[in-house]
């Protein structure tokens, strides 16, 4: 029997990336706008669809509304792209859309098989996404590696599911946690395959060392389809993980818990590292979104009864907030001086005070340091549940590495900042290489500004955000 | 809106002003609002003090802040913070005074030094009156990033960028590890607030207790500092301009030993006992290890950087001692600190603005006989520093001592009085180094040069002050220990 009340939001979103594909297709001659207010509309329905008050789990509403918010504001910062000859609109939406019904399945999805068709919506509409750029030897190449690293990831799920209905018959979430502890399958098996299974979605996450794939693929997209993968298809990969770690797997803790910590540990470390030497502020965001991911999956390794998800999705909410704002702004950056290296923002915020101080803020959001207080108290909430002395702390020394890599971020951050804050550079001094149409710009301008007025609000009133999320 | 909240938030918002503003207000200007906003803060605090009765905590506000978290917006002023908040207040309010006349070149326009100046004073202020442990940790990180601009945009030499990010870098990873150890205790004592932690803290116990105290104190030890930890400070004081360099010494590592005595030994006792004996040994060191290095010194600021080690050194020893003696010598000692040393680095900056550096080829000899009176400042803040009884430091080092001799709670005999002698033979060294600076710099066949020429500007009023301040001090210490006294147990309830 289906339960229309879960599926209604996914059909509109992906109803509303069809529609935009078609009235393109069919239209006389290509336009952002027509396939845009489509997509918007679509999304806003969704939203709509999911804050009703019949839904009854509070996490998994507020994680679809991560993903549909996300999208939204990543259709609005794409506009910067009208009017790119290389750029079609009616497939950029589409592709969008589409993928991002699968994330929002994924995150609504209650057994595996919708979880790994889901997981497979997510993802190939996200690989054409990468590509899409016509005639970019660049995006064709972030495109591939994304695809190998992507299949391989999916085929080794896969293979997990396959052991976990081998071992307990059932792929729905619930009947799971009893059913694998019944199973007279040997320990070391059940635990294979509960790892297997998590895999994939460790890849989705862009965790280490399933991350190598991240960097290359954010340099070769668009900026707009840059963000989209760091906050939409990390947040549907958490989202899932959340949801299945505790319901499904709660049992076999002694299992999964180790790997969770150790790639988080890695992936912080390795990710900053990497951010720590670019000198591109993509390449700097990419890399940062590898390590920022380690900070949502640290307090996934306590995650033990259903329940207390809370942490991780409280910090991703943060993380999506401010990463949307980084990525917008060097969207319009990109846009309208053509590049994204450190030149190209510096003395942004005199150029641009509003969008450049957007900036700012979510890079110190990201790096979790006042004034954005809502960053540190998302720090502080990804550490508690680690340090809480009901479980033991077994993990205080993730903790500690937690701790330690919220210093080198705040160094590599507070050196673009300091960028963007400093003397105006010859790049922006100059003009523009690309006059926006005034539209698309506000359009742009605004998914940057409202997100980023969320994080002032959030930063003086954190309630606003934390006990939104249950 | 509580006084006190007025005063803390008022800085802050004058200070963001100023610098979003982008150098549209003149520099002068804002650097006379900025004395102007110190002014109605410190009557602010006053007269919240003054409506309040002796150990209740004036201005009081507790309101819902992070329910999700358990933060609550807790601030108010006590006989611990209030001489705190003044000396941040009266330097705040000095540094201000002299960017009338004497701002710094640097990357960015006067306007954005002050409202950087007043942000730093008023996070100082917040982590001053906090009475909630997060809100404690967003005031202590809100100062730091505006630090970091101060020396890296405005600072000397060539060195200064890496100085700040060094200076960055030591002082979060410290807070980052303080944050973990604030998360295990609110999580053990199940509240953040200070004053339910004062009650609760039996709670906090065991090896995770002892995370805790050890996490909270490598922050603070790392701020204070406590030798070794202390590679950061001359590098950065050395190097930041001259307002930032009294920021630094007097309101930022005060922002170290305020917490060792309100976040540290208040809320973690037991195992503040456990770690007083080593604490109180790598203070000793600090204290000679200092004197040494000032013996090797050839420049005047970072001599006085040097220094403050080995000050900062006889503070932590009086917490350490966790005495009711050794929690006045750390107030008193930590006031006097502030107000010499930013004397001192107020002199410094005049010499280093008129030679162009402040090593001793730069400032020549004889300077008795070329500038009298700058050299008698220079002479009589020396002399203070030494800790000259009758001024201001003399007091925190002698009680400091006594603590010592006392023999409070923690340390043992043996280990109270070897430490006694060792920190003496630091005195005794300190005046060897002072004695070297006032023989280098202002005796000698004078050496005359055409820059040569006496304070000026508004320098004469910063420096007026802070030597009035330093006697009163000197003369008058009833007024700090009076103040602190009917809060002691505030800090040592938890004690046996």
């Amino acid at each position: 029997m289906i339960d229309w009340s879960d599926v209604v939001a996914p059909l509109v979103v992906a109803g509303g990336g069809i529609l935009a594909l078609l009235l393109d297709a069919f239209g006389t001659r290509r336009s952002w706008r027509r396939s845009g207010i489509v997509s918007f509309l679509a999304l806003v329905a969704a939203l709509v669809v999911l804050l009703s008050p019949s839904r009854p789990d509070g996490l998994q509403q507020a994680l679809g509304v991560l993903v549909v918010g996300g999208t939204l504001l990543v259709v609005l910062a794409a506009a910067v792209m009208e009017h790119e000859d290389s750029m079609p609109p009616g497939e950029l939406h589409f592709l969008l859309l589409v993928s991002a019904s699968g994330g929002l399945s994924m995150v609504l999805a209650r057994d595996l098989a919708t979880l790994v068709v889901s997981l497979e919506l997510l993802s190939l509409p996200s690989i054409a996404l990468v590509g899409l750029r016509r005639g970019d030897v660049d995006a064709a190449r972030g495109a591939w590696t994304f695809f190998v690293v992507s299949v391989v990831s999916t085929a080794v799920t896969l293979l997990g599911i396959a052991f976990v209905y081998g071992v307990s018959g059932t792929l729905v979430y619930d009947e799971l946690a009893l059913r694998l502890s019944a199973s007279r399958a040997p320990a070391e098996v059940v635990g294979a395959a509960v790892v297997l299974t998590v895999v994939g979605l460790l890849f989705k996450l862009g965790a280490v060392p399933l991350h190598l794939w991240v960097p290359g693929t954010y340099r070769g997209a668009s900026v707009p389809v840059a963000a989209y993968l760091s906050v939409v298809s990390k947040a549907g990969a958490a989202g899932a993980l959340v949801l299945l770690l505790p319901d499904a797997f709660g049992l076999q803790g002694e299992s999964w818990r180790p790997v969770v910590a150790v790639a988080a540990a890695l992936t912080l470390v390795v990710g900053n590292l990497g951010a720590w030497v670019q000198d591109d502020v993509v390449g700097l965001l990419a890399w940062s979104s590898i390590a920022q991911a380690g900070f949502v999956l640290a307090p996934m390794a306590v995650l033990t009864t259903p329940g207390v998800a809370s942490a991780p999705i409280r910090y991703l909410a943060v993380y999506a907030l401010a990463n949307l704002v980084a990525f917008g702004v060097v969207g319009l950056v990109r846009r309208r001086w053509g590049g994204t290296s450190m030149a190209h923002v510096a003395g942004l915020v005199r150029v641009e005070p509003w969008t450049g101080s957007a900036l700012v803020l979510a890079l110190l959001t990201l790096a979790g340091f006042p004034p954005a207080v809502i960053g540190l108290v998302a720090k502080y909430v990804v550490l508690e549940p680690l340090l809480d002395p009901r479980f033991g702390t077994p993990y205080a020394w993730l903790a500690v590495v937690v701790a330690l890599n919220v210093v080198v971020g705040l160094v590599y951050y507070l050196r673009l900042v300091a960028v963007v804050v400093g003397p105006v550079g010859p790049r922006l001094a100059g003009s523009t290489v690309s006059p926006s149409p005034p539209r698309a710009v506000v359009v742009a301008r605004t998914a940057v500004l409202v997100p980023a007025a969320a994080l002032v609000v959030t930063s003086v009133q954190p309630d606003l955000l934390l006990s939104w999320i249950p | 809106m509580s006084a006190v909240v007025a005063a803390v938030l008022l800085p802050l918002l004058v200070g963001g002003g100023l610098v979003l503003s982008g150098g549209r207000v003149p520099g002068r200007v804002a650097a006379l609002a900025g004395a102007a906003t110190t002014v109605v803060s410190a009557a602010l605090v006053v007269a919240a003090w003054a409506a309040s009765g002796r150990g209740e905590v004036a201005g009081e506000v507790d309101a819902a802040w992070i329910e999700a978290i358990g933060a609550r917006w807790h601030l108010g002023v006590d006989g611990i913070s209030f001489p705190f908040v003044l000396m941040t207040l009266l330097l705040g309010l000095l540094c201000c005074v002299s960017l009338v006349d004497h701002a710094p070149a640097g990357d960015g326009p006067p306007s954005a030094l002050v409202g950087l100046v007043l942000v730093v004073v008023g996070a100082a202020l917040g982590v001053f009156s906090s009475l909630d442990l997060l809100l404690f940790f967003v005031f202590f990180e809100l100062a730091l990033v505006p630090m970091w601009f101060v020396v890296a945009r405005w600072g000397d030499g060539e060195g200064r960028s890496r100085a700040a990010t060094r200076f960055l870098v030591f002082t979060v990873t410290g807070s980052a590890l303080m944050l973990a150890g604030f998360i295990t205790v609110g999580r053990l004592a199940g509240s953040l607030q200070l004053t339910d932690i004062a009650v609760l803290r039996v709670l906090v116990t065991g090896p995770v207790g002892m995370f805790a105290a050890v996490t909270i104190l490598l922050g603070l030890a790392v701020k204070t500092p406590v030798w070794p930890l202390h590679t950061w400070l001359p590098d950065a004081h050395g190097s930041a301009p001259t307002v930032g360099s009294v920021l630094l010494a007097g309101v930022f590592l005060k922002l170290g030993t305020y917490g060792l005595l309100r976040v540290w030994l208040a809320v973690v006792p037991q195992q503040a006992e456990v770690l007083a004996p080593a604490l109180a040994t790598f203070a000793v060191v600090g204290i000679v290890w200092s004197a040494l290095a000032c013996l090797r010194q050839t420049d005047l600021k970072r001599l006085v950087a040097f220094s403050s080690v080995g000050h900062m050194g006889f503070v932590v020893l009086a917490v350490a001692s966790a005495s009711p003696l050794g929690v006045s010598a750390a107030v008193l000692g930590s006031v006097a600190h502030g107000v010499v040393t930013g004397l001192l680095f107020f002199v410094a900056g005049a010499l280093r603005r008129r030679y162009g550096a402040t090593s001793w080829e730069a400032l020549g000899r004889g300077l008795w006989l070329r500038t009298p009176r700058t050299a008698g400042v220079l002479a009589f803040a020396a002399i203070a520093s030494l800790g000259l009884p009758g001024l201001a430091v003399f007091w925190g080092e002698l009680l400091t001592l006594r603590a010592l001799y006392e023999v409070g709670p923690v340390l043992g005999r043996p280990l109270a009085w070897t430490l006694l002698a060792v920190a003496a033979l630091g005195v005794v060294l300190t005046s060897a180094y002072v004695a070297a600076l006032l023989r280098r710099v202002l005796q000698g066949v004078p050496t005359p040069d055409d820059r040569d020429g006496e304070l000026a500007g508004s320098d004469v009023p910063v420096v007026a002050v802070l030597v009035a301040a330093t006697v009163v001090l000197g003369v008058a210490p009833g007024l700090v220990l009076g103040v602190v006294e009917p809060d002691l147990l505030a800090v040592l309830g938890g004690v046996r």
